[in-house]
């Protein structure tokens, strides 16, 4: 459920009661006719907030947790698991730091900051939304936010297999999970690591303490998945390309 | 209600057809334009005005609809060929293509010929409806003449419902599956044009739009395939924008 359009208001005139609707959408960046279509409908898009709350240097997650619906987001700052840290690590990533360790480019065993390993790139990536809940899964975990969402396993399914997840399910799944609640909201995108209040380095420390082993095996699952899903892909392109041929 | 229908299908092929017009003059896929030709050519001569016009040329003894029956053939024919091509369906394509496709082809063109010889066909008449009163065999041939009419579309639908009906259901971008789902509407309803051809007078309502149902759903149905290709899907995350004038 995005915010309620009256609370948003009640919000963006405490923030900035003397800016107009025109200045906010010009310093945030927000199509007024969006920003306006949401009122009507008396829906905000929860990255309509945190545009705003970027625009005016407030913290998004604040600025979130200020409304009802994500109160907890204040009350239960939990910091990111190791497991979630690795799983909102791009798999290029992964795969450069198998590379590094076994035969590093230059500079020795880890090779970190080099043309060769960059630094990890920020959050999310392109299966961050899957990674992330395959990290916190417990093998009931789907079970569990549907249950408490009413939202049907497979559209649910169907959300992460897009890479996309609503900030109200990924708030669901974090407390299904019991995990801190910033972890969905970075791997979906919404606000980024350093909003969410991830230390800095924390990635590369979560990657830094896996095993040869466990970094290995985890770099190969996400080839094959990402093998899985580039051939899945090919062939859903070639088919709608043939329709596309003969019928289009 | 039957005449707007009819018009409604005429109006429908003709704006389909003209939107294809630009991608026919640049040569891309001349097939499918050809197919909406055919499609408007029958759908014309589905109603009342035109046909009796053009009846009136062919001499009045309705080789009109001969000539439609045949026109119909040759679209189907070739919208089933397309269709298979490009959903990449093997077992549809010989189904059309191979000996039962020729046979089934070949009967029909027979039968529907045969049938119009043994009529006495005098006088014009809308999808042969007014010459059971000439007396004669008319009363019992004309649901055959109708039934062989519909037999080949039946006939061609029923190869292709497997594969649309895969493709509706498919992964594929959201426009080509309603393409698919609405081409197979039109191919049952062809289907369903078979037996209905035997049904009592006062069921033409019926028949009438279960055939421009047909008409209707093929030509949509290509239509979509078509939009969708102009569309390109996208998807993601509602991203949120970052402040423009920082610093």
């Amino acid at each position: 459920m995005p915010l309620p359009a009256k609370a948003f208001q009640l919000w963006l005139h405490q923030v900035a009661p003397s800016a107009s609707t025109a200045d906010i959408c010009r310093i945030s960046g927000i199509k007024r006719t969006t920003l306006a279509q949401q009122l009507v409908r008396g829906k905000v898009a929860e990255s309509t907030l945190v545009s705003i709350s970027r625009a005016l240097d407030l913290s998004p997650l604040a600025a979130l947790a200020s409304f009802d619906q994500y109160g907890e987001l204040a009350t239960r700052q939990q910091p990111p698991s190791a497991a979630e840290l690795v799983s909102q690590i791009a798999t290029m990533d992964l795969l450069r730091a198998v590379i590094s360790r076994s035969s590093p480019a230059y500079g020795g065993y880890g090779d970190n900051g080099s043309s060769m390993t960059p630094d990890l790139t920020p959050a999310p990536h392109a299966t961050s939304v899957r990674n992330w809940v395959d990290a916190i899964d417990d093998g009931e975990l789907r079970h569990r936010v549907s249950a408490a969402t009413g939202v049907a396993p497979q559209n649910y399914s169907a959300q992460l297999t897009a890479n996309r997840l609503s900030p109200e399910l990924a708030v669901a799944t974090a407390r299904a999970a019991g995990v801190g609640f910033t972890g969905g909201l970075v791997a979906t995108g919404l606000i980024t690591e350093e909003e969410a209040g991830w230390p800095p380095g924390a990635k590369q420390t979560a990657l830094d303490a896996l095993s040869d082993g466990e970094l290995t095996a985890l770099a190969g699952e996400r080839l094959q998945a990402l093998g899985k899903s580039l051939r899945r892909q090919e062939q859903e392109q070639a088919q709608t390309e043939k329709i596309w041929e003969n019928l289009g | 209600m039957i005449a707007t229908l009819q018009w409604g299908t005429l109006i429908i092929c003709s704006v389909a057809l003209l939107l294809r017009v630009p991608d026919a003059v640049q040569g891309r896929n001349r097939m499918v334009f050809g197919i909406l030709v055919l499609a408007t050519l029958c759908s014309l001569l589905s109603v009342p005005g035109p046909y009796e016009a053009i009846d009136a040329a062919l001499g009045g003894w309705n080789l009109t609809h001969l000539v439609l029956r045949i026109l119909v053939f040759a679209a189907v024919l070739l919208v089933g060929l397309r269709i298979a091509r490009g959903l990449a369906d093997q077992r549809g394509y010989r189904l059309i293509a191979g000996p039962a496709g020729r046979w089934a082809l070949a009967l029909s063109c027979a039968a529907v010929a045969g049938a119009f010889a043994l009529m006495d066909t005098r006088g014009s008449s809308v999808g042969l409806l007014g010459i059971a009163d000439n007396g004669g065999h008319n009363a019992v041939l004309a649901p055959f003449y109708a039934a062989a009419g519909r037999t080949y579309p039946a006939f061609v639908s029923l190869a292709l419902l497997p594969a649309l009906l895969a493709t509706a259901r498919s992964q594929l971008p959201r426009l080509v599956r309603a393409g698919a789902v609405l081409t197979s509407l039109g191919a049952v309803a062809a289907v369903l044009g078979l037996p209905a051809s035997f049904a009592p007078d006062s069921w033409i309502p019926a028949q009438v739009t279960v055939n421009n149902l047909a008409v209707l759903g093929y030509v949509l149905g290509l239509c979509l395939f078509w939009v969708s290709g102009l569309v390109a899907n996208k998807s993601g995350n509602a991203r949120a924008t970052f402040r423009k004038n920082k610093g």
